[in-house]
């Protein structure tokens, strides 16, 4: 069935998307509006930050013989020992389908075997974090958002243009720079609302001529033609589903981010920075509940005085290489802890701790060089019931999908499988 | 005629599916007794450990399940986790030959399994497109940075498959068509008023210089006084004990701080010690350690500000300084001034007594640090004081980006490495490095107002609704490539400026809004080309004449394109031949040899890694742009000239321009502009393989790589791809540490079969490129450094043999090989040409095609524009 052959709008109810009445009548109360939310029971929120090229294997990982809480942080860890209890380590996860030696982040989230398709060179299934939007993305201003980073394929990161493909396997588009991701979220309508309003009858105009257009392209043409235009009718149901959101929204104003406008031309260390800051607004705020960050590698060198590409570093021996690749580790763990930092003296209104409520997912599918088993694994907050404080040793060869299966559940999302999954990991819950 | 063509189009097609049938991709049956010898034990007919039998599997890979099952067989293997370790071991030769023999027999079946059958998918204008379909469209250039990044799947951006649409974008697009309406109505409306602005060199320069002579000049006279008085007090009976003692320990090396002649002057530091001693404040300095750093300025720049007073021309111009002071001249586009294109202009002379490879300017914009200096171009400085020249560049001033422009001697973009040529010249000399480029003035002046054909488009006869009308329509036809926009669309769009005029918008403004909707619409924005499932047609005039417009200029067909294509003239062969000509003689053309050509030789590599200033001072930023650009300018020429493909492996001429000719040591070259200059018979240049972009490519900045180098020549000149790095193949440890030259250390690919099946093939190519250093300079010392010392050098042995095939002692007898082998570059090359033109991977069911587009190139000897007119001759160029 084509969607698009009947009433747009009309779709937009079809789909199901939730679209969350605001309560009107009290959102000029709240500053920080979140549309559904009760106070009581504080939204759950999910984040995957992806690094692509692997890590320096030999002191990243923790010993695999100390398992369970008593386990030493290596020194690629090491920045994080302050948050010692509130992460779990977890070794012996891997993606079975995955073969390409410098992709660390196409199939990562998704589990997919690239060549499952004749005729095609290479297919993608729905992502972790957009199963995860499907069930938390109704009530926010955004279902999901996409942070990345130019130069998927130089940074290890391979095909795709952020962490996140969508139910039919195509790449969602990622905001590659803080300033983008940041007047994406908090730029606030200057507009006083009446001309909003006419606005976004103006906006639907806009749509409905487009698609006038778009009907006309699509006659005549092929299964595979008419497939690949059906991105351009979703891009514009998803317009339209932002513009519903939007007039549900329109009294509201966005959330005030409490953090002043990022400079442009920020690369590696700052911008990772940054954009962790962004992130850690964007879930206060609750302008999303879902967010991926597809980090830069190469500018983070380069933000560490290393000249090396990022690819050479993976391949290291004794020597500059090696300790290029370690402190990157440890320069990203830095990060991280930062990050962890600062979700945790966020404050929620019941006093609990963003963390509290956030999931945060952190890994590559690379695991160090060309290896793609084991994959590089931490888990930290407690939105999913994750047990904490933990390194956990899996069976090698567990699939990396059962982890996000597990996480999916612990989300409260029903999925009967993610990607290759073939059940939940008891080992990783609470 | 329409029936006639589609008749032979179905015979043709018919012929074609018959020919490309027999694809099939089976592992050869000798390597069945591997299987039985190593694997039979515990996958074979009595034990099938993991369900896997493997001893009577079938070697044909025809399936995705087929091919995921032999892909694990594969994997297992390379991690070494099969056969187990107290299983028994086969030899490194069998399992080497089996490795090599698999892993190529899977690329293949994965390609067969994957390949698309011919079908091209219905694509969207890439990033660069839709820049260039703006600017034709508009004579606007626009900032396209803000949509997303194209490609990234390892194929061509045309390839239809592997570009997406997203709803960000669909917005992107409505932004980005109404910024460039709006710049382009304010052109055509005539009312934009032209500015200029000039910086006078002396001014501002001069007047920095003297005063900093002046100053320093003081300072140190101050300092003398003091210095002097203090050592008076320091011949104190009193104070002769603890002034030895200071000056022991001024004399102490302080290894840390590198500054030269510090020492001596630390005795100062502690004058309170001494009694009697005036303080430095008596001698206008705010402290010692102010004292200390004026009196070290002055030991280190005095001679260097000295000198500078000593130059000539100072009463009109001023020298730019390669080190500290007077860096760059700035003139700026005032912050009300239109966005547009301005003309920047110097008048510029350089000094003889500098070298030559010194004597270039950079243009460009800065960032908050002297080593953030974005270069937009690069010149070469060839005026006299008594005869200077005036450079001119044009400019793209948009309404967010800096509006500051630099002009400063060309150098390394970093600060350490002008302190470094700083001290090195200063040590060498006793002076610093002398002003190589003498600036009168710097201007800009715009925005350049040439009258673009968009301002007749875009002017109503009327301005009321049948004017709006026929405006819009006017333009979606244009937009669209020659098609007429719907009814039902029209009206819309009319609806949509009517709805703005009540909003109280003027006519134009109103206008801008329908107009942005068509630069956001699929007609625009995809080269649709519709076709019944399963069955290929023949193009029609109009999608003909866009296919090989974004084929051969990456932008929309132009008026005499459209006209034969109304005309059907298009389709006439020798109509369509003469229009190819016509279009690589036009500018546009550069746009299929530099975007073509950086994808296909996957040239991307060359920004992976910064260049390392201590080892290639002379590869900076602009030399890099030169390096690439040369290989732009080669393809351009050998497509203008007609000459063979073959010059690209092997050429007794170089395309370069000044710039590079000082680089590679060409004399009698000069100027910004690229040419045709012959090489003597004993040059290594000439071919790609002496192109110091390829080289540089083939390291990391710091070192060369004869893996990158062996695998690149495989890959793109000998059509022999090593298959992709496979995961899981255990990494050598065995070498940690030790200082080895190239060739020790990668005799170690040779040790495990998991290496070997792959670099005995790669290596020995690499081996005889090393010749050439990370920069592409030649050499014939390898050296190995680390922390900026030399630790130990190796003669370069470039003698090698290719695997299973002939061995060479240098790199000329190397490249000899390599251009004997110009029938399978001639294949690559053309697989490559398909794959771009047509915007779909190249499979097996071109392989027909490509032989004959090969075979008809070959007799004419593999004359470059012979590819292109067979391959937009033929059948498939003509079909969806």
């Amino acid at each position: 069935m084509k969607a698009h052959l009947f009433n747009r709008r009309h779709f937009v109810r079809a789909a199901g998307t939730i679209v969350a009445l605001p309560a009107l009548e009290s959102i000029g109360f709240r500053r920080f509006a979140s549309a559904a939310a009760k106070p009581a029971a504080r939204p759950k929120r999910a984040v995957f930050l992806g690094f692509g090229w692997g890590v320096t294997e030999e002191t990243w990982m923790p010993d695999k013989n100390v398992t369970g809480p008593d386990y030493t942080l290596p020194p690629g860890l090491a920045p994080l020992a302050r948050h010692k209890s509130d992460f779990t380590v977890v070794q012996g996860l891997s993606n079975k389908f995955a073969n390409e030696a410098h992709w660390g982040s196409t199939f990562w989230l998704t589990g997919a075997n690239r060549y499952a398709e004749p005729g095609q060179s290479f297919h993608n299934s729905i992502s972790v974090d957009q199963a995860v939007a499907e069930r938390l993305g109704g009530e926010t201003r955004f279902a999901s958002i996409q942070l990345s980073s130019p130069d998927g394929v130089a940074n290890g990161h391979g095909p795709g243009l952020s962490l996140a493909w969508d139910a039919r396997g195509k790449p969602l588009a990622g905001l590659e720079h803080p300033l983008a991701a940041y007047h994406r979220m908090f730029s606030d309508e200057t507009l006083p609302l009446a001309q909003r309003r006419a606005m976004l009858v103006q906006k639907r105009s806009v749509l409905d001529a487009v698609l006038a257009d778009a009907k006309r392209v699509e006659r005549g043409l092929n299964k595979t033609d008419a497939d690949k235009l059906d991105e351009y009718f979703q891009g514009v149901r998803d317009i339209e589903t932002r513009l519903a959101k939007d007039e549900q929204w329109l009294a509201v104003p966005k959330a005030k981010a409490s953090l002043a406008e990022p400079k442009l031309g920020l690369a590696g260390q700052d911008e990772i920075q940054l954009m962790y800051d962004l992130i850690v607004v964007a879930l206060q705020t609750d302008t999303t509940r879902v967010i991926t960050y597809r980090q830069p590698v190469g500018t983070l060198l380069g933000s560490l005085g290393l000249k090396i590409a990022a690819h050479d570093m993976t391949h290291y021996t004794t020597g500059d290489r090696l300790e290029a690749s370690q402190r990157r580790d440890v320069a990203q763990s830095q990060l991280l802890a930062g990050l962890l930092d600062k979700l945790k003296a966020t404050k929620e209104p019941d006093g609990s701790s963003l963390l509290d409520h956030t999931v945060l997912a952190y890994g590559s599918n690379i695991r160090t060089v060309h290896y793609l088993d084991n994959c590089p694994m931490i888990f930290a907050g407690r939105a999913a019931g994750l047990k904490l404080g933990q390194h956990v040793v899996l069976p090698s060869h567990t699939p990396l999908c059962n982890a996000w299966l597990t996480l999916l559940h612990g989300l409260g999302v029903e999925a009967g499988s993610h990607g290759d999954s073939t059940g939940p990991v008891k080992e990783l819950r609470a | 005629m329409r029936a006639g063509c589609l008749l032979v189009c179905v015979c043709l097609c018919s012929a074609l599916a018959q020919a490309a049938e027999p694809v099939h991709a089976r592992l050869d049956e000798t390597q069945r007794a591997f299987f039985k010898d190593y694997c039979a034990e515990c996958h074979g007919a009595e034990t099938q450990e993991g369900k896997l039998r493997l001893d009577d599997i079938s070697f044909a890979i025809e399936s995705v399940e087929q091919a995921d099952r032999w892909q694990k067989i594969l994997n297992q293997l390379n991690s070494g986790e099969m056969p187990p370790e107290d299983a028994k071991q086969p030899a490194r030769e069998r399992k080497t030959e089996l490795l090599d023999a698999l892993s190529q027999t899977l690329a293949k079946a994965r390609k067969i399994i994957g390949d698309q059958g011919g079908r091209i998918t219905l694509r969207r204008l890439n990033q660069r497109e839709y820049r260039n379909t703006i600017r034709e469209l508009l004579g606007v250039a626009i900032d396209v940075r803000d949509l997303p990044t194209d490609g990234g799947t390892g194929t061509f951006d045309t390839v239809g498959a592997s570009l997406f649409m997203s709803s960000d974008q669909i917005e992107q697009y409505l932004a980005l068509g109404r910024r460039a309406l709006d710049e382009s109505f304010a052109r055509a409306s005539g009312q934009q008023q032209r500015f200029k602005t000039r910086e006078e060199a002396e001014v501002v320069g001069n007047k920095r210089m003297d005063g900093l002579f002046q100053s320093t000049k003081e300072h140190h006279d101050n300092y003398a006084r003091w210095a002097a008085a203090v050592d008076e007090a320091a011949k104190r009976p009193e104070n002769l004990a603890i002034a030895a003692q200071l000056r022991k320990k001024a004399e102490k090396p302080r290894p840390s701080s590198g500054v030269p002649y510090a020492t001596p002057l630390l005795f100062y530091h502690d004058w309170e010690q001494l009694r009697g001693a005036p303080s430095p404040t008596q001698f206008g300095f705010q402290d010692a350690q102010a004292a200390f750093f004026d009196e070290l300025q002055y030991k280190n720049n005095f001679s260097y500000y000295t000198d500078y007073q000593r130059l000539p021309g100072r009463d009109s111009g001023a020298w730019l300084l390669f080190y500290q002071a007077y860096r760059e001249t700035y003139v700026s586009a005032g912050e009300k001034w239109p966005a547009g294109r301005y003309t920047l202009r110097m008048r510029v002379a350089g000094n003889n007594a500098a070298p030559q490879e010194r004597r270039f300017i950079e243009v460009g914009q800065r960032g908050d640090d002297v080593s953030d200096f974005t270069v937009l171009s690069a010149h070469q400085v060839t005026g006299t004081l008594e005869q200077p020249q005036v450079i001119e560049l044009a400019v793209d001033v948009s309404t967010s980006g800096k509006r500051e422009y630099a002009v400063r001697e060309k150098r390394p973009n970093s600060r350490k490495a002008e302190i470094r040529s700083y001290h090195d010249e200063f040590e060498k000399t006793g002076h610093g490095p002398v002003p190589a480029v003498w600036i009168d003035w710097f201007e800009i002046e715009g925005p350049q107002t040439a009258e673009h054909p968009a301002a007749a488009w875009l002017r109503a006869a009327t301005r009321d609704r049948a004017g709006a009308r026929a405006v819009i329509e006017r333009f979606a036809t244009r937009a669209f490539r020659g098609v007429r926009p719907s009814a039902d669309y029209l009206d819309r769009l009319v609806a949509l400026c009517e709805a703005r005029r009540g909003m109280g918008d003027s006519f134009d403004d109103a206008l801008k809004e329908p107009l942005s909707v068509v630069l956001a619409s699929p007609s625009f924005l995809y080269l649709r080309e519709p076709s019944a499932e399963g069955k290929n047609r023949r193009l029609d005039s109009f999608e003909l004449a866009s296919r090989l417009s974004y084929f051969l200029w990456s932008g929309p067909p132009d008026d005499d394109l459209l006209a034969l294509a109304a005309s059907d003239a298009l389709q006439k062969p020798a109509v369509l031949a003469a229009q190819v000509d016509r279009m690589i003689a036009d500018d546009r053309s550069r746009q299929f040899t530099s975007s073509f050509t950086h994808q296909w030789l996957g040239m991307d590599r060359l920004d992976f890694f910064q260049f390392d200033f201590k080892l290639y001072r002379g590869f900076d930023d602009s030399t890099k742009a030169a390096a690439r650009e040369e290989v732009y300018q080669t393809m351009s020429c050998l497509l203008r000239e007609n000459l063979s493909l073959r010059r690209l492996l092997k050429a007794d001429f170089v395309v370069i321009n000044g710039l590079l000719a000082s680089y590679y040591g060409v004399d009698g070259v000069s100027g910004d502009a690229f040419r045709k200059v012959s090489l003597t018979a004993d040059s290594p240049r000439g071919g790609l393989l002496g192109m110091a972009a390829v080289l540089a490519m083939g390291g990391n900045g710091q070192f060369t790589s004869p893996v990158e180098r062996g695998a690149w020549v495989l890959r793109k000149l000998l059509h022999d791809p090593p298959p992709p790095a496979p995961p899981n193949v255990p990494q050598l440890a065995r070498l940690e540490g030790k200082i080895l030259n190239v060739r020790e250390r990668l005799r170690a690919h040779q040790e495990e079969p998991q290496c070997a099946n792959c670099h005995r093939k790669i290596d020995p190519i690499g081996f005889g490129l090393e010749n050439f250093d990370a920069a592409g300079k030649w050499r014939t010392e390898d050296i190995y450094q680390r922390n900026g010392k030399t630790r130990k050098t190796w003669p370069v042995d470039p003698a090698a043999a290719f695997y299973k095939g002939p061995a060479f002692k240098d790199y000329f007898e190397l490249r000899d090989i390599v251009e004997s082998r110009s029938d399978a570059f001639a294949q690559g090359y053309t697989e490559a040409l398909i794959e771009y033109a047509l915007g779909r991977p190249f499979g097996f069911t071109d392989v027909e095609l490509a032989t004959r587009i090969v075979n008809r190139a070959r007799d004419k000897d593999f004359a470059m524009r012979e590819f292109i007119h067979a391959l937009v001759a033929s059948e498939a160029f003509h079909s969806k």
